[in-house]
């Protein structure tokens, strides 16, 4: 006989089999049974597993309501609803958070059923508890993770409709006529920039094939391919350029460029168009090369004549007169400086807009350079310009602007080495290419100033003060190399000097 | 023998120049400012050298050479272009003209230039 029984005067008063007390005992839910006769409703009975759940001795609980399960926690709403069953006698399943003696949460899934006597009236309560909580919990994580879902969706939908404001005014504030196409080309979007641009409105444009807008500016048929490789190969169309006649705007250079976009999950395969009308730049890059040319060549004219009379000067002086000869040998060299300025003034002007023409010929790499360090030497008497090596080859390329870089980099190298009495050349060969290598001991370039030494009218900022200069030899010398297919680049530590180095293919 | 040389270009400070660098050897020296009159000039004196320039007002050097190179009787004169422009070379030797030199010129050079252009002796 179960040993929760045994001073249980109870069940015997129902008129019950010991066996159904073995039964409810073998239970694991918690079952009790209240006396609602008596005042406070209190329990009468509760199995073995009431016990085990709860942690309360016998004792503690028969005689007692069930409240004390609650602890301190009164004010849970499903307290209500078992009262109001109660009251009405009526079945009610809740789940309600009880506290066992030690004071651990559990949770019950809670069953009452109400028994009635042959005049309708409760006298009983049957109440069946289940230990609830690893479900419960399980129950609250999911719910926390969906709500934490919920606001994530909620903050991401925020972000995108702040982040769809932010780049529509980024869009619309662009100078930039902006077109976006599907992958048949059809206008899905222009900004405003756009309708500007060509004066025309949304209404003409939208829904429009790119190719019919205006009167088919945009038809051509090298755009076309161009357009048509951007989706399968990702390739960009870039700075393409259109000189065309537009209707409203009149004769115009836009310069195109075209990239596909893609937006996760949104969309996918549409191109984006940026078109911007250049035609002021260009223009007043032409009015610029103009002057320039123009400029040196009036600049030119009166050298010519300052230089003819110098030399001719220098015939008619006797030959005793070495200090008269002398003045005169230094004039000339600075006349021939200053012409190598004016020619720099203009090579910049002709090589920015397109315009340096490299005249291809065959000829003997390695004389160009002896013949070339022996005129910068000729200037420059206190650095000696050592020659290392050789290269053996007959180039095919334009002698007189390569003999320009070097001329160009043994200048600066004798320049920027003032307390040094030499420089030096290293020639070499690998396979299609030639190298070329003008050291010196000098002042040497900073890392952040190498990166920038190549750019047109770049000057070191401490170098400007020390030593005269435009800040374009470099730059023209890049573009000669570049020209030719090669490269030039410079190693360089401050204080200990720099090489700059170029090779080009010599076959071509 | 025909010694005589003209000399055409806009500047006069080109032209007095090369006057004094041609005293200093043995030939006739003639000078022409406007290009306008040069044809004239060429005409009137026959020389066998002409030296021009390129970039001159109205008629410039390339159209001059190429009427010079037109005509029966002054298309063997040999022509010396000088010009301080840098694509001057291409522009000249396709108008016609035999030699070329660009400004500033070394001195030798252009005596060089001269007396080969005076010993020049057409073909034709």
């Amino acid at each position: 006989m179960p040993k929760n029984l045994k001073n249980t005067s109870t069940y015997e008063d129902q008129g019950l089999s010991p066996l159904i007390y073995q039964a409810l005992d073998a239970s694991v839910s918690g079952v009790i049974i209240t006396d609602n006769r008596l005042p406070d409703n209190p329990i009468i009975y509760h199995n073995a597993a009431f016990e085990k759940i709860t942690g309360y001795s016998k004792r503690e609980i028969i005689g007692h309501n069930c409240r004390f399960l609650q602890g301190e926690d009164r004010q849970q709403p499903a307290r209500a609803k078992i009262k109001e069953a109660i009251q009405k006698g009526q079945h009610i399943t809740v789940e309600i958070r009880n506290y066992t003696k030690q004071g651990d949460l559990f949770w019950n899934e809670l069953y009452i059923s109400p028994v009635k006597d042959s005049d309708g009236q409760v006298t009983h309560f049957i109440g069946v508890q289940n230990d609830i909580t690893r479900r419960k919990r399980v129950e609250e994580k999911l719910l926390m993770e969906k709500e934490s879902v919920e606001k994530k969706v909620e903050e991401r939908t925020e972000n995108l409709r702040s982040s769809q404001e932010y780049l529509n005014s980024i869009i619309e504030t662009i100078r930039e006529g902006l077109v976006v196409l599907d992958p048949h080309f059809k206008v899905l979007k222009v900004n405003k920039a756009f309708l500007k641009l060509f004066k025309v409105s949304e209404t003409e444009t939208i829904n429009k094939l790119l190719f019919d807008l205006g009167n088919r500016q945009w038809d051509i048929e090298t755009l076309r391919e161009l357009l048509v490789k951007i989706l399968p190969t990702n390739n960009p169309v870039l700075d393409y350029v259109v000189e065309h006649d537009f209707p409203h705007i009149g004769p115009k250079t836009m310069l195109l460029n075209a990239h596909r976009i893609e937006l996760e999950g949104k969309y996918k395969d549409r191109i984006l168009l940026a078109i911007e009308d250049v035609t002021d730049r260009r223009e007043i890059e032409k009015r610029k090369d103009d002057f320039l040319s123009i400029a040196s060549h009036e600049l030119k004219t009166p050298l010519t004549a300052i230089r003819g009379y110098v030399q001719l000067l220098k015939r008619f002086i006797s030959k005793e007169n070495i200090k008269a000869l002398d003045i005169l040998s230094k004039s000339d060299t600075q006349i021939e400086r200053l012409n190598n300025l004016i020619a720099e003034l203009l090579d910049v002007s002709k090589i920015k807009s397109g315009k340096l023409d490299i005249h291809h010929s065959a000829f003997d790499f390695d004389k160009m350079v002896r013949d070339t360090i022996e005129s910068v030497q000729l200037t420059n008497k206190e650095h000696k310009i050592v020659l290392r090596g050789s290269t053996g080859v007959i180039c095919n390329g334009d002698e007189t602007h390569l003999s320009q870089v070097v001329g160009n980099l043994l200048t600066n190298a004798i320049k920027y080495s003032p307390d040094q009495a030499q420089v030096s050349v290293d020639l070499a060969r690998f396979g299609d290419q030639v190298k070329v290598m003008v050291s010196d001991q000098g002042v040497g370039i900073s890392d952040s100033d190498k990166k920038r030494i190549f750019e047109r009218f770049y000057r070191v900022k401490n170098i400007q003060k020390r030593f005269s200069g435009m800040g374009i030899g470099l730059y023209i010398c890049q573009q000669i190399v570049l020209q030719h297919g090669g490269t030039i680049w410079v190693d360089s530590e401050l204080g200990k000097g720099s090489t700059f180095s170029f090779t080009i293919p010599y076959k071509k | 023998m025909n010694k005589r040389i003209l000399v055409c270009d806009d500047d006069k400070g080109i032209t007095d120049m090369l006057q004094m660098v041609l005293e200093t050897i043995d030939v006739e020296t003639f000078v022409e400012n406007d290009s306008v009159h040069a044809m004239a000039k060429i005409k009137e004196l026959l020389p066998q050298l002409f030296i021009v320039d390129l970039w001159m007002p109205v008629v410039s050097g390339d159209q001059l050479i190429r009427r010079l190179k037109m005509s029966a009787d002054s298309k063997d004169i040999y022509v010396l272009c000088i010009s301080a422009s840098r694509d001057g070379e291409d522009i000249a030797r396709d108008a016609g003209a035999d030699a070329f030199l660009s400004k500033p010129f070394d001195m030798d050079e252009l005596l060089d230039a001269v007396e080969k252009g005076m010993n020049h002796v057409h073909s034709a």
